[in-house]
């Protein structure tokens, strides 16, 4: 028989696999509706077993509702521990994927239409965030480049690694439109080879446009 | 441990022996039996959110009883220590519990047992070298050879049933280890090439 607190584990088991995997598995919103539900039902629990006392309940004269309150209590308690720890490691996952700089929400858009391409059209199943998440998504990429915006010779979010070569050759995966270099515009269209510099495209590279050759 | 630590709420949810010390009509359920009255002196296993508060809350009589009374779980039981005493390397703890250590020392917080506690400080210290040796000889080919890591490196049959029973937190230090060792070597090579 299913107990209080049973849904909640599995969304933290949920979250467990997470942080094991590269990309972001999809969001549960059936399990968390699921688990916010309980914690409304619980606390209709708490109003009722409180209704008669008029607000002046005494635990020690009670003690048999004094343990039902407090395992409701506990049950709500572990029910809120474990929706915030699934969401906070969601987000942490998010925002290691923007400092990483690849394209969160475009990603997101392709996989839920590579697993569930028909329900595209009903809008939230065709991403594997919330609508909350992809606005945090946005938000939070946003402060980022606010706060990048604040050094202009240093790409905080660029490689760790020290080039080994100024120039490299790039393959274009898929097509990235116009970029502007010292050199003058290349444009960047599918399946062109180019010479560049490794500096003026390294993001395009974290986003996926281009591969790096050789 | 940290409130949103994942590991931390999964060890929360290791279930141990209770026994309800009054009768509590509206929660039968946890029993089984949702339309029954829950008797004083029934026994059930509550994952340790639940029971750890319910045996140190106080029912508020002046003989400063709790709601419940609790054992120690199976997991660290006579048997379990008696066999980790005679080699702590020899049992899976894994088949005891994912979270043996994290269940562990719950239970040491709730209850002084000085001699469990040594056996179990003995018990890491011994497997915690065993795991260290492990990784190192996993981190030396580096991850080319996924397919048979074990036999290929010496690690054998018997290391393998190992490393299958470790808990969640001797996992962790395995991975560290291993880790740990490749990060080493790949720096090494890293300043040949240069």
């Amino acid at each position: 028989m299913p107990m209080y607190g049973d849904l909640g584990n599995k969304l933290v088991q949920h979250a467990k696999r997470t942080q094991n995997l590269a990309h972001l598995p999809p969001y549960q919103t059936e399990l968390v509706r699921a688990v916010t539900r309980e914690v409304r039902d619980l606390d209709k629990d708490v109003a009722s077993l409180l209704e008669p006392f008029q607000g002046s309940f005494d635990p020690s004269a009670d003690q048999a509702t004094a343990c039902t309150l407090l395992v409701n209590h506990l049950s709500m308690r572990r029910n809120k521990r474990c929706l915030l720890a699934y969401h906070r490691t969601r987000t942490d996952k998010l925002e290691e994927l923007v400092w990483k700089g690849s394209d969160v929400l475009d990603l997101a858009g392709q996989q839920g239409g590579g697993t569930n391409g028909a329900s595209a059209a009903d809008g939230g199943g065709s991403s594997s965030l919330s609508p909350q998440e992809e606005d945090y998504v946005r938000q939070y990429g946003d402060l980022l480049a606010a706060y990048k915006g604040q050094w202009t010779d240093i790409d905080l979010t660029g490689s760790l690694e020290p080039p080994r070569d100024l120039f490299i050759d790039v393959r274009v995966l898929k097509d990235a439109g116009e970029i502007q270099t010292e050199y003058g515009a290349i444009n960047l269209t599918k399946n062109s080879q180019f010479y560049v510099r490794q500096g003026d495209v390294e993001r395009l590279i974290a986003q996926g446009y281009l591969q790096k050759l050789g | 441990m940290s409130y949103y630590d994942i590991d931390s709420i999964l060890t929360d949810a290791e279930k141990i022996p209770c026994t309800f010390q009054l009768d509590i009509p509206d929660l039968g359920y946890l029993d089984n039996t949702p339309t029954q009255p829950l008797k004083a002196g029934t026994k059930i296993n509550l994952p340790l959110w639940l029971a750890e508060m319910l045996a140190i809350a106080n029912t508020g009589d002046i003989e400063g009883k709790s709601f419940v009374t609790f054992d120690l779980p199976p997991a660290i039981g006579n048997d379990v220590v008696q066999a980790l005493k005679a080699d702590p390397r020899a049992v899976p703890l894994r088949d005891q519990s994912a979270h043996f250590y994290g269940l562990a020392t719950h239970m040491m917080e709730l209850s002084e047992e000085k001699e469990l506690a040594a056996a179990l400080r003995k018990t890491f210290v011994t497997r915690a070298s065993e795991i260290a040796l492990h990784a190192r000889k996993v981190g030396g080919v580096g991850h080319k050879v996924k397919a048979d890591e074990g036999s290929n490196l010496g690690v054998g049959g018997a290391g393998e049933e190992f490393l299958r029973g470790l808990d969640e937190w001797e996992r962790k230090l395995f991975r560290k280890a291993h880790e740990g060792a490749k990060a080493g070597k790949e720096w090494m090579e890293g300043i040949k090439k240069h």
